[in-house]
């Protein structure tokens, strides 16, 4: 049914995963020879930043600008960090790699790291994905019996050690510098920047962090060329494939690797099989927990980043929770910035207590006890909420609040008109 | 797994040959810290959650004062400061699971379980927590027990589930 | 150094300021909470928003978090900034309990104070509120957590600053608690510092608790009279009681902290033992009889022996005023020259210091940015608390520290120490300069080496001293050392004004001298002001002082002295009253008297409703600033503004008069003298199977003023003597036995602990007061007979 190029996913047989002999019969690990064979640490670099990728953790940043600052030439101890938190809501496609493909990771790894000149990466990986450890664990100890990790690694007197972290819960270790912290093992709060951790990371030195699926590209890159891997991408800009994750409203609600521009309409109606129920669709969060609402006038925009953010919305982590047309905005926003007030890690004001305030307001309103003022306290919350703390997690919570201010303020009024909640059963 | 002491009748909290193992690695690095994650969560797989003399026995064995250990142990909300039952269950009351019925599943535990959110059933099995998100957002509505994740929940299927986990437990 | 514009008014910073700091150097203070001096900027509370309008930074900013550049162009008035403050305090008001009414803090709370500025006033929140159960924190901090804002300050200075690891920050998001993993006494010796830096009521100072409002306390800047450094305290006071002590502000000394000896070790200005009222032979009597009485007396023993039968002993804890007049009137009537400090080893090193500090003087400031430490005989935390906070701060910012001492000194960071016998000390300061280590072992050599190697590289290297330890030869190495390394030098002294009494003791006589013409009969009469020397002095005082006709003692403390003076002339306490102390950079800090003395209404239950007699007397108001004694037979005006400036007649103390208390102070400017050449000692010969025993001061229990203060009695050590366990395990001694201790002339019963980070062969015990250990004199070596048991005593 899918007939787009699939890379990410060459490999994945749902409910099976692929270990070293399929990864490898399957073309594994020659980006990795190639790379450490015929490449120099810059010449990755430079073809990284040449193939256009954009972090996939959710921020979007340029993978290989990112790494042309880091002091991969420099004689100083320095880290790699691969991002597997993935805890922010509507998102699992990080999952879905590593159960299907963890080698093409560790090939990932292994290629990033002799670019970046580190000899220590970490993965971190969620508390709820043990199986995905599991899956590391076992393609870490094959890779290093290959003789892909460990010392000398093939013939390039480059050692490399991937050490795995387990987490234990909470949101905000998805942040790159809170990740640092619990990997240090000291109160994961997010940590000023700057200085950036490509100055001062994991035990003040440099470090480099990306998403999974990030590195997940970069063999996939080395082998293809960087011109390959912008001809994935079906928009003017966009570059490369995507993995997106599907939930919510819709028939067919699964992970799919689909190239980066690909309409939303397509998205929702081939890959999600349409809204269930027959139902309308009302809305939809078009990457993740943290991106504002799209809704039915949205449907055509393409799914990649400057489209989206033309919306004033994000492509995020492309993980599409769609809303039928029964569906609450004011009770999906609720539930949303609950979890976000959950997860804050308390260090600072504005998301430590603003969004528990923006939580009771919601409350008050969905409960039927709201009235105008409070309408206009959400605005003014949200105005000083965004752009006000110290990281982006409360940014991030006003992402569904702002989409529900601009898209959805008649349910607002109407809840407060009726009292009660026009969707309530 | 021994969890209490034949001639001391005390708790194990973790077996001796595993501190042992923690405190070399301790020794062998220069930051200690960095196994705080790890420690604790080895003390809970055994003991089932980590009480006060976990926290000092993790203390000790890194080298680091009980507070410290106690700063990161309540920041993360998967290690277990106060008992629990023998199997956790977390349910997801994030955004794809609310949409896909979270709210009815979770009425739907508390009413086989017979207990509320926080709390244990009085056998000692089961805990009740709501968690969020757990990436399992395309087969949602889903909850994790212990460290495996069950998706699609329908009243048959947490039936058999609960059914299964009491008998291995027996 | 950039320029840059807030509010329109322009301003040139030095390099790396904030621009917080740059706003409150115009005078605009914005409200704030989570950044503090001493703690840095961690953008937490997200309070200090200012606009960046024009120049390199744009938007809405925290300013705490932007380092001042050229060409800024920054509105602290816009309105985006001032809604957002008073978003930010509504949010931190969400949770807090109004309370106000019954919290210690109401007065002087912070969070009074910003919720006006920031423009908060009207409580649009109506859910539940986070509620907690409290911790037991020990005798001197209250927790009532329901009232945080967690602005993290109090972890910042608790862990980061002080180096404690017993108190911390739990849970996360809303639901923050700052406290210990269990309830219990803080550990840290600097735990008080946590009712300064919490900016509500969160952490209250136990010992002052409900007593009074802000605006009821009378206070003043004053300097802590319980160690050398001459931190900057104010002491605050109402119905004649002292009743708290937090710290002052002064850069150069403490900074922002005091320890917890200097904030709860005020309870000897209310002590109830304290004698209020002049009192001969025992007796009480007025203020004329008794100085009538003292004249008349005077007269007799003057007439009799002449006037050098009268010597006089000041002291350490005196100000600076009294030491100058006590001079004065000596040198007016042909008296003796007066002594300032009775342990003959205390005074020649403060005078071997006083004499040849010179450009070797650094700072507390100065230590803490050091960037290599090397201590000798030193144990701040035991001796001078400060110390080892100014050290710490060296270590954050990369500094190497090394400790050469018998003790097993800790310190709240990093260091390596190596365990000395006291009499290594000398070789091991002089090895430093010529870098040569024979008379140590191998293994210790490489350590001293390593040392030396050190001190030679660093940019900002200081040597630390112990006066104690060091003693007048340690001292005097210690100073050509550092000349001759060209590093700074730092000694801490035995009392708050032990530099400005060595000053005025110029070459004059040392204690043996006036203790020996004592014995020998010569001295009839003696004046004892703020001096204790049947406490403080060599043993043979007693037999010295049985010889005399005449002991007059002034003091406002008791002790054994005071109990056998003929006639007592009540003093006021330091807080009572102004003065001057010289710290032991000799930095001449002076202070303020807070109040005016007097009996605490709390003792006499006066001061209740209806109203109390009226009376112009003020009862137990008698003690009388010890100046103010000696310019009254000095028959000069009782004025003290007039006497503190005409210190300045003395070119030691140019520029006293331009500074103020509270101030940072500055450096005496001449060098002080050289004692006269010490008598030769004549070793005693230590007894068969004899250990040494070193007595030294501890944190608690051991200073004069403060272990009268019941507020620290719960933490107060016990007598214990302490071993390296191989000198325990040799005489069959474990941890924790009692044993039995004797000297030459006390035998006592102590506990005994092993301590493995100290020196072998050694015995070190504190010297506890109102035990037989604080009659052995400290530093010194006593040898001494231990033994397992000691039930014999
Ligand atoms: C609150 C918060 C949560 C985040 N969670 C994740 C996450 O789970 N996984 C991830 O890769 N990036 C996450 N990020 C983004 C990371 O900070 C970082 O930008 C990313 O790991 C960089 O990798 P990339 O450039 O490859 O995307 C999160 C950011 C924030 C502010
Ligand atoms: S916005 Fe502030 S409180 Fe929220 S997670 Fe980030 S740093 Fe923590
Ligand atoms: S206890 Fe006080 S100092 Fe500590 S975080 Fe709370 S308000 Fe700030
Ligand atoms: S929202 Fe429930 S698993 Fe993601
Ligand atoms: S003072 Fe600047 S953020 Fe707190």
């Amino acid at each position: 049914m899918n007939d787009y190029p699939q890379i990410l996913f060459k490999n994945r047989v749902v409910g099976e995963t692929a270990f070293i002999d399929r990864f490898r019969a399957n073309g594994g690990y020659q980006g990795l020879e190639k790379g450490l064979r015929e490449m120099t640490p810059q010449e990755i670099t430079a073809t990284v930043k040449a193939s256009g990728l954009r972090g996939r953790g959710g921020a979007g940043f340029p993978t290989g600008v990112k790494w042309s600052f880091f002091p991969a030439d420099q004689p100083v101890e320095k880290f790699l960090v691969i991002n597997g938190d993935e805890m922010e809501p509507g998102t699992y496609k990080d999952r879905q790699l590593l159960l299907a493909d963890p080698h093409q990771l560790i090939e990932g790894v292994i290629l990033s790291a002799f670019a970046l000149q580190v000899s220590h990466a970490y993965i971190f990986i969620r508390y709820a994905y043990e199986e995905c450890s599991r899956n590391l664990e076992q393609a870490i100890a094959e890779a290093k019996e290959a003789g892909y990790l460990g010392r000398d690694i093939l013939g390039t007197g480059w050692d490399l050690e991937i050490h795995l972290h387990r987490s234990a819960g909470r949101y905000i270790l998805g942040e790159e510098t809170a990740q640092l912290n619990g990997i240090e093992g000291v109160r994961p709060n997010p940590r000023s920047k700057p200085p950036f951790p490509a100055a001062k990371g994991l035990w003040g030195k440099p470090t480099n962090v990306n998403n999974i699926e990030t590195i997940a590209c970069i063999p996939h890159i080395i082998t293809g060329g960087p011109g390959w891997f912008i001809n994935l991408g079906i928009t003017q800009g966009g570059v490369g494939t995507k993995l997106f994750g599907l939930s919510g409203h819709l028939n067919r609600t699964e992970c799919f690797e689909l190239p980066v521009g690909i309409p939303l309409r397509e998205v929702v109606e081939t890959f999600g099989g349409g809204v269930r129920n027959g139902k309308g669709f009302k809305a939809c969060l078009p990457g993740g927990a943290s991106t504002p609402f799209l809704t039915a006038q949205h449907l055509d925009t393409p799914m990649d980043f400057e489209p989206l953010e033309q919306l004033d919305s994000r492509f995020g982590t492309a993980g599409v929770t769609v809303f039928d047309e029964t569906t609450c905005m004011v009770g999906a926003t609720l539930n949303l910035i609950r979890f976000f007030a959950r997860e804050s890690c308390g260090w600072c004001t504005p998301c430590r207590d603003g969004l528990s305030f923006v939580q009771w307001i919601l409350e008050e309103i969905e409960a039927g006890r709201g009235n105008r003022d409070q309408i206009a306290m959400l605005k003014d919350q949200k105005k000083n909420i965004t752009g006000r703390s110290f990281c982006a997690l409360a940014e991030g919570a006003m992402g569904p609040l702002d989409g529900l201010l601009r898209h959805f303020e008649q349910e607002l009024e109407d809840h407060v008109k009726l009292g009660r909640c026009p969707f309530g059963d | 797994m021994e969890t209490v002491n034949q001639t001391t009748g005390k708790d194990v909290l973790l077996p001796d040959d595993t501190i042992e193992a923690f405190r070399a690695k301790a020794a062998d690095t220069p930051h200690p810290r960095e196994l705080i994650v790890d420690l604790l969560r080895a003390i809970q797989d055994h003991h089932g959650w980590v009480p006060d003399a976990g926290i000092e026995l993790a203390a000790q064995t890194l080298g680091l004062s009980p507070l410290q250990l106690e700063e990161i142990a309540t920041f993360y909300d998967k290690i277990y400061r106060q008992p629990v039952g023998r199997k956790v269950i977390h349910l997801c009351d994030s955004i794809c699971c609310w949409t896909t019925g979270g709210e009815q599943v979770a009425e739907l535990l508390r009413d086989k379980l017979g207990i509320g959110f926080g709390e244990t059933t009085p056998d000692g099995v089961f805990t009740l927590l709501p968690t969020c998100c757990l990436g399992a957002c395309g087969d949602a509505p889903a909850m994790m027990i212990g460290l495996t994740t069950y998706g699609r929940l329908t009243a048959e299927k947490i039936d058999t589930i609960l059914r299964e986990i009491r008998q291995q437990i027996d | 150094m950039p320029t840059l514009t807030i509010d329109n008014k322009s301003i040139t910073v030095p390099d790396g300021t904030n621009v917080l700091e740059a706003a409150q150097r115009l005078g605009i203070v914005i409200p704030h909470f989570c950044y503090h001096e001493a703690l840095g900027a961690v953008g937490a509370c997200r309070l200090c928003a200012m606009m960046f309008e024009e120049g390199p930074v744009k938007g809405l900013q925290m300013a705490c978090m932007v380092t001042a550049q050229d060409g800024m162009q920054i509105s602290t008035l816009h309105p985006e900034a001032q809604e957002l403050r008073s978003h930010v305090i509504e949010w931190m008001m969400l949770n807090h309990p109004h309370d106000c009414p019954v919290c210690d803090e109401g007065g002087e709370c912070q969070l009074q104070d910003m919720t006006i500025a920031g423009g908060h006033g009207r409580r649009r929140y109506a859910g539940k509120k986070r509620t907690w159960i409290n911790q037991d924190l020990g005798p001197f901090v209250v927790q009532e957590m329901n009232r945080c804002i967690q602005c993290y300050r109090c972890v910042r200075t608790y862990q980061d600053y002080c180096g404690g690891d017993d108190f911390g920050v739990m849970g996360s998001r809303n639901r923050l608690f700052f406290g210990r993993f269990q309830p219990g006494k803080l550990e840290s010796p600097f735990s008080g510092n946590l009712v300064d830096v919490c900016p509500t009521g969160v952490f209250t100072d136990k010992t002052f608790r409900f007593k009074t409002r802000y605006w009821d306390i009378e206070e003043a800047p004053a300097v802590c009279p319980h160690c050398s450094l001459g931190c900057t305290v104010i002491p605050g006071a109402r119905y004649r009681e002292l009743q708290r002590v937090r710290a002052g502000v002064n850069r150069q000394t403490n900074g922002f902290f005091i320890c917890d000896r200097s904030r709860f070790g005020y309870g000897y200005a209310n002590h109830r033992e304290r004698i209020r009222q002049p009192n001969c032979q025992g007796a009480a009597t007025s203020w004329r009889e008794a100085l009538e009485h003292l004249k008349e007396r005077l007269g007799k023993v003057v007439n009799e022996y002449g006037p050098l039968s009268v010597a006089i002993v000041g002291s350490p804890r005196s100000s600076l005023e009294c030491q100058a007049l006590l001079r004065e009137w000596t040198r007016e009537h042909g008296y003796r020259p007066p002594l300032f400090e009775i342990d003959n080893r205390r005074d020649r090193t403060a005078r071997i210091l006083a004499a040849g500090l010179g450009k070797q003087a650094r700072s507390m400031a100065e230590i803490a940015d050091s960037d290599c430490l090397v201590m000798l005989g030193s144990d701040p935390l035991n001796e001078a608390p400060l110390l080892a906070l100014a050290i710490r701060q060296a270590v954050r910012n990369g500094c190497h520290v090394t400790c050469l001492d018998p003790r097993a000194v800790k310190l709240p960071c990093a260091a390596s120490h190596l365990p000395v016998q006291p009499e290594q000390l000398l070789p091991a300061i002089n090895g430093l300069v010529a870098n040569r280590f024979e008379e140590f072992e191998r293994q210790d050599q490489l350590f001293l080496e390593g040392a030396a190697e050190r001190l030679g590289r660093a940019e900002r290297p200081v040597l630390v001293g112990g006066g104690d330890l060091l003693g007048p030869e340690g001292t005097e190495a210690l100073l050509k050392a550092a000349r001759s390394l060209n590093a700074g030098l730092f000694v801490t002294l035995g009392g708050p004004n032990s530099y400005g009494g060595a000053l005025l003791s110029e070459d004059g006589p040392d204690s043996e001298e006036m203790i020996e013409a004592a014995l020998e009969g010569e001295i009839k009469a003696l004046f004892c002001i703020e001096a204790d020397p049947l406490t403080e002095g060599p043993a043979r005082s007693a037999r010295a002082l049985g010889q005399l006709e005449l002991l007059v003692v002034c003091d406002h403390m008791v002790n054994r002295t005071a109990r056998s003076a003929d006639i007592f002339l009540p003093t006021t306490a330091p807080p009572e009253a102004a003065g001057t102390y010289i710290n032991n950079e000799g930095r001449m800090l002076p202070f303020g008297g807070a109040y005016a003395p007097g009996l605490p209404l709390r003792d006499i239950g006066e001061g209740g409703h209806p109203p109390r007699t009226f009376s112009n007397i003020t009862t137990g108001g008698e003690p009388r600033p010890a100046w103010a004694i000696l310019a009254t037979l000095l028959q000069r005006p009782l004025d003290f503004d007039s006497i503190h400036h005409g210190l300045e007649s003395d070119p030691h103390f140019a520029g006293l008069g331009l500074l103020s208390p509270g101030g940072e102070g500055r450096r005496v400017t001449d060098a002080g003298m050289l004692p006269p050449a010490a008598q030769p000692e004549f070793p005693h010969s230590a007894p068969e199977g004899s250990l040494p025993l070193l007595v030294v001061e501890a944190l608690f229990g051991t200073e004069p003023l403060s272990s009268l203060s019941p507020a620290l009695e719960p933490v107060i050590p016990e007598a214990a003597v302490q071993l390296h366990p191989t000198t325990a395990a040799r005489l069959g001694i474990s941890d924790g036995e009692t044993v039995s201790l004797r000297t030459e002339l006390e035998h006592l019963r102590l506990t005994a602990r092993t301590e493995a980070e100290m020196v072998p062969g050694l015995l070190v015990a504190y010297r506890l007061r109102g035990t037989p250990l604080e009659l052995l004199p400290v530093g010194k070596i006593t040898p001494c007979l231990l033994e397992k048991g000691g039930n014999d005593a």
